[in-house]
């Protein structure tokens, strides 16, 4: 993999290593690139939903419940925005309630019109944009500024893909599951191993290696820290 | 080092064995909770027991499963063959298993779906 977009991210003397700053600047370059299933407007649309999805209140100061979906509500969602409701509903629903999601709820997701790959394409998005902002928020740091989306079509280049274990089409490749969620758009793997080895441990060490500090963590602190936000998120997995 | 699962279970469970584990875990769940003045105060917390560096690679760390979850349930990502009898005791002393997130190992579903959807 390459990192190769400088984009302005932190201006902050707290000590964010290099490493990471990259990393942000990077996957933040491509959320306004045409993607493989879904344009830059679109993939910049998604990001913005999801700050949406995590910055609207309601009237009793919590975020919107899982059984609401945001396209219901009038003036939520811009009915002429380049997402369909379908897609914006998601990305609230994945954002704020991820222990919530079933099988029947993503199957509603499909039958209203997302195409499978491009709902992967969409999870690895929110995903992506939960973890930098969260990272920014919580050093009470400006999120990193969308750039103007890069016209051009999706790439369509996903890998041959069929539903065996996930309830998404995977790619047939010999990983651990949660690292094969995403492979059958192989651009959102690998921008899930970038930020993952800039925050993390690097994948290929997840599982063989489960000693080594990182930076300025030890491993059981690490394992403390993924696995107590891991539970709070109701995480089976 | 002996490490049990108590600070996964909550800040006020005890460091579970962990040098500031309990600490660690009360940053992880005000960065959850989206509170602005309890995310200062863990962050000062880290920082005054450990060092700013620490702080911000436990931001980090944290940051990168409100990535890793969403990856999984979004999915639904099933435990990994051969993982299931390794994880019951984590599983059971963490209380997941009522998780509705919870996908144990499967078999091959076989439901055939081309990547020309």
């Amino acid at each position: 993999m390459s990192i190769t977009a400088p984009q302005r991210t932190y201006d902050t003397e707290l000590p964010i290593r290099d490493d990471l700053r990259a990393a942000h600047g990077e996957i933040a370059a491509r959320w306004s690139r045409p993607g493989t299933w879904w344009t830059g407007e679109q993939r910049a649309e998604i990001v913005r939903q999801v700050r949406a999805a995590r910055d609207h209140r309601t009237d009793d100061g919590g975020t919107l419940p899982p059984w609401v979906q945001p396209s219901s509500i009038d003036g939520l969602v811009d009915a002429d925005g380049p997402l369909r409701a379908a897609a914006v509903d998601a990305v609230w629903r994945i954002t704020n309630h991820p222990g919530t999601l079933t099988e029947d709820w993503y199957q509603s997701i499909i039958d209203r019109g997302v195409d499978p790959l491009a709902y992967v394409e969409l999870v690895g998005l929110v995903a992506q944009s939960n973890c930098v902002d969260r990272f920014a928020d919580a050093l009470e740091l400006p999120r990193i500024e969308l750039n103007e989306p890069a016209d051009g079509p999706p790439g369509r280049e996903g890998a041959p893909a069929a539903v065996k274990y996930h309830r998404v089409p995977t790619a047939d490749i010999k990983m651990p599951n949660v690292i094969k969620a995403l492979s059958a758009v192989p651009a959102e793997n690998e921008a899930l191993f970038i930020l993952s080895d800039a925050q993390y441990v690097p994948m290929e060490r997840v599982r063989g290696d489960v000693v080594s500090d990182r930076n300025s963590l030890t491993r059981p602190q690490i394992e403390v820290l993924a696995a107590r936000t891991s539970k709070l998120n109701e995480c089976f997995y | 080092m002996d490490v049990s699962y108590e600070a996964v279970n909550g800040s006020d469970a005890g460091d579970g064995g962990v040098p500031h584990g309990a600490l660690l875990a009360r940053l992880a769940e005000a960065m959850w909770e989206g509170d602005r003045e309890a995310t200062a105060a863990a962050r000062a917390a880290v920082v005054d027991a450990a060092s700013a560096d620490v702080m911000v690679d436990a931001v980090a760390v944290s940051a990168n499963f409100h990535m890793m979850t969403r990856v999984a349930d979004g999915t639904g990502t099933p435990l990994d063959p051969g993982t299931y009898d390794m994880s019951a005791p984590v599983r059971e002393a963490c209380d997941l298993n009522g998780f509705v997130s919870r996908r144990d190992p499967q078999g091959d579903r076989q439901t055939a779906q081309g990547a020309s959807s």
